[in-house]
């Protein structure tokens, strides 16, 4: 990178904005597995994962004239590959058929019977084992759970941002992340595997 | 318990309940067992996922995840992009461009100001060895020649681009 020994994301962020793609490159190579991983958690499909990501960063670029540093540079990039995901989500959800299955997930009939876990289904766990539960037991959640349990567990945000980034009601945000929650209860529980 | 206590309860463990409201949706909790036992699951399982966010790696190499992002920029912009040396060369360039045509004007006017009245007022009848012509048709330059010291002054004045930079930029030619 002509010799220069970039220290922060900012001066970064700064010669990439004048063109300097090197630069715009390793501030990729940095955050890459964090986008990418964003990106599998909200598609939990590891070729759509690799496909979104590599369009964020090229959005990214498109659009680092707009970056004007309120947030970190990574949140940043974080915002615009959860929208490119929910975009591709809303595009699948279209080409999906409408089904029973699908109409369970949007009221969450089922959730609502289930019984609750009365003991913490991860005490005692390690870390790496609690993550690897908590991968697969996310891997079971619908889509549209999963994403409004992703935002606001994984991204800290409140019902109202959620509804804002989603593009729907904040009654509908409360509903799908109590399901979510309710589910996740149970797959870590290992109540129930099969749901 | 109904959906909307539900949701309540939900809330008061998100911090999204009003002071008054989450006031009284705690005191319910501790009367009812049933919205205290849902409220600690609730809180377990936001426990269990906080700071617990599996830890995943993009499996291609450097290179290759990158080459298909840089492609896809050169392909949008091929010539907004450039490597370092040529981007500060280009940015120099840029900024010296109105100072060196504005240093050519102050030269050429100096010139203009040592010769061109001595120039005029004894040749003034002389018109062989002073003269003054426009060259092209739409006035794009403008020839002022001085036999007797020799000097020719070529002033252009472009007249389709009216920047400030490309304006009146004159040259000497001896």
């Amino acid at each position: 990178m002509s010799g220069n020994n970039y220290s922060d994301d900012e001066a970064l962020v700064k010669a990439a904005r004048h063109g300097e793609l090197a630069a715009f490159e390793e501030l990729v190579f940095r955050h890459r597995d964090q986008i990418y991983a964003r990106a599998f958690s909200m598609t939990r499909n590891e070729e759509d994962a690799v496909d979104l990501s590599q369009e964020a960063w090229i959005k990214g670029w498109q659009r680092l004239k707009q970056f004007q540093g309120e947030s970190s540079f990574t949140t940043w990039m974080t915002r615009i590959v959860i929208n490119l995901c929910l975009d591709h989500l809303r595009k699948q959800k279209r080409q999906r058929a409408d089904s029973i299955e699908e109409m369970d997930d949007e009221s969450g009939g089922v959730e609502r019977q289930m019984p609750v876990v009365t003991v913490n289904p991860t005490a005692g766990l390690e870390r790496a084992e609690l993550r690897k539960k908590i991968d697969a037991a996310l891997g079971q959640l619908s889509a549209e759970h999963r994403t409004i349990l992703v935002l606001h567990e994984f991204e800290d945000m409140e019902y109202k941002e959620i509804a804002k980034t989603v593009g729907c009601s904040m009654g509908t945000v409360m509903s799908r992340l109590f399901y979510a929650r309710r589910k996740m209860a149970m797959l870590l529980a290992n109540v129930r595997k099969d749901i | 318990m109904n959906e909307a206590q539900q949701l309540k309860l939900q809330a008061l463990l998100d911090g999204e309940l009003p002071e008054r409201e989450a006031r009284e949706i705690l005191a319910w909790t501790q009367r009812d067992g049933a919205a205290a036992a849902l409220l600690a699951e609730l809180k377990n399982t936001r426990q269990a996922l906080a700071k617990s966010e599996p830890h995943l790696s993009v499996s291609e190499s450097r290179e290759f995840y990158w080459s298909k992002i840089e492609r896809e920029i050169q392909r949008l912009e091929p010539r907004a992009t450039s490597a370092t040396g040529f981007s500060i060369l280009a940015r120099l360039r840029r900024r010296l461009l109105p100072a060196s045509a504005l240093a050519t004007v102050v030269i050429a006017g100096m010139i203009a100001h040592f010769n061109a009245p001595q120039a005029v007022v004894e040749n003034v009848a002389d018109a062989d060895a002073t003269s003054v012509e426009t060259t092209l048709a739409n006035s794009d330059a403008t020839t002022y020649r001085d036999a007797n010291e020799g000097t020719t002054l070529v002033w252009f004045s472009p007249a389709v681009d009216d920047s400030p930079a490309n304006n009146n930029i004159p040259a000497a030619i001896n």
